[in-house]
């Protein structure tokens, strides 16, 4: 895809125009923030439901990576009255588990709603849980989220 | 105790070192289970920073992949151990092993034994190495994307570190029908091993 830009684990990226792409998500989740009026987007690799007192600010977190990705796009003239959500990922990926601290899907995608509540971002749709790792694309020029499963298919949301 | 950020070019080596004789012994096992001649490659050894992780581990590949955790008996945990087959070898190990391959429940607990095995033998040779007793975790076991399966695990470190240690070396069957990846990511705990490992030796 042309004008593709890829976000690392743990990273974000805003763009206006470009398409946003972030790959495996496994237990993690990929949120993307949107304004439609100035066609302006963001897209967040979130491996983390919270961060801890005093971490160093990181959109490894659900709640630093809303923060920083919603501050970057106010820089390019967001207002975040209209900016919506779309999220996906959050999959449980073992068959057979024997470490419970890997759970960490649920909890991260309940962790994001919080912090869109928080922010009075409204979530319009997602596509969360499930067996199957995801790759994720944004469109930052119209908002659509196109997921692709790791076992064949793929979804708009 | 040191962080991941400070481990140099020596203390690397030093992992390296800790990781081939570990792999070793883990090929070993494999070798006389399967009967055929495993091959282990050159290793790797690198502090990756989480962001990048992408260009280490070839994400988008569908692997069988294993996960077992170490324990230190005395202090919890000590990082993980990750075992991934690509979609052919893990058919083929398991046609080596049961002769067929068609029961999915059977061919993943298969490649689960297999884990247990090579990560057995890697605890044999940190004790040996190290004097740390390790106890490796029953098994955690999924196919996927290779980063989406163990995207969870480095999950856990990343709450610490922005940074993860990779020691990665590729066991190869001599008939060149079998590949497997094993990857050690030590969390801080291991990575004090090491800095303990060089302080006796200097």
């Amino acid at each position: 895809m042309s004008n593709e830009i890829l976000v690392g684990v743990g990273e974000f990226r805003v763009a206006k125009g470009a398409v946003l792409k972030t790959i495996g998500l496994g237990s993690c989740i990929g949120i993307a923030l949107y304004d439609p009026v100035i066609k302006v987007g963001g897209l967040a690799h979130v491996m983390l439901p919270q961060s801890n007192n005093g971490t160093k600010r990181s959109a490894k977190y659900a709640d630093h990576a809303v923060e920083m990705m919603m501050e970057a796009m106010e820089r390019l003239g967001s207002d975040r009255k209209r900016v919506i959500a779309k999220m996906a990922g959050g999959a449980q990926i073992f068959k057979h588990m024997t470490m419970d601290m890997l759970k960490i899907g649920d909890r991260n995608a309940e962790a994001v709603k919080l912090v869109l509540k928080d922010y009075g971002i409204r979530l319009v749709s997602e596509d969360i849980g499930g067996n199957q790792g995801r790759t994720v694309y944004f469109f930052t020029n119209d908002g659509r989220m196109l997921v692709k499963y790791s076992k064949g298919g793929e979804l708009w949301i | 105790m040191r962080s991941i950020e400070e481990l140099g070019e020596v203390e690397l080596d030093a992992l390296k070192e800790l990781g081939n004789i570990g792999v070793g012994k883990a090929a070993t096992s494999l070798s006389q289970m399967l009967g055929r001649t495993i091959e282990m490659s050159v290793p790797n050894a690198m502090v990756v920073r989480i962001q990048e992780l992408h260009k280490v581990i070839d994400a988008e590949k569908m692997v069988a992949g294993v996960v077992t955790g170490l324990d230190d008996i005395e202090n919890g945990q000590a990082g993980f151990l990750y075992i991934t087959f690509p979609e052919e070898s893990s058919q083929k190990l398991v046609e080596i092993l049961l002769g067929d391959s068609s029961d999915e429940e059977m061919a993943d607990s298969t490649l689960m034994e297999i884990g247990n095995i090579l990560s057995s033998a890697f605890c044999d040779a940190t004790a040996e190495m190290l004097g740390v007793t390790l106890i490796p975790t029953p098994p955690s076991f999924g196919r996927d994307f290779a980063i989406a399966v163990i995207d969870a695990i480095v999950s856990q470190l990343a709450d610490k570190s922005d940074y993860v240690v990779v020691f990665e070396t590729k066991l190869e069957e001599s008939e060149d029908e079998i590949e497997i990846l094993v990857m050690l990511v030590p969390n801080e705990r291991f990575v004090n091993y090491i800095f303990q490992l060089l302080g006796m030796v200097e």
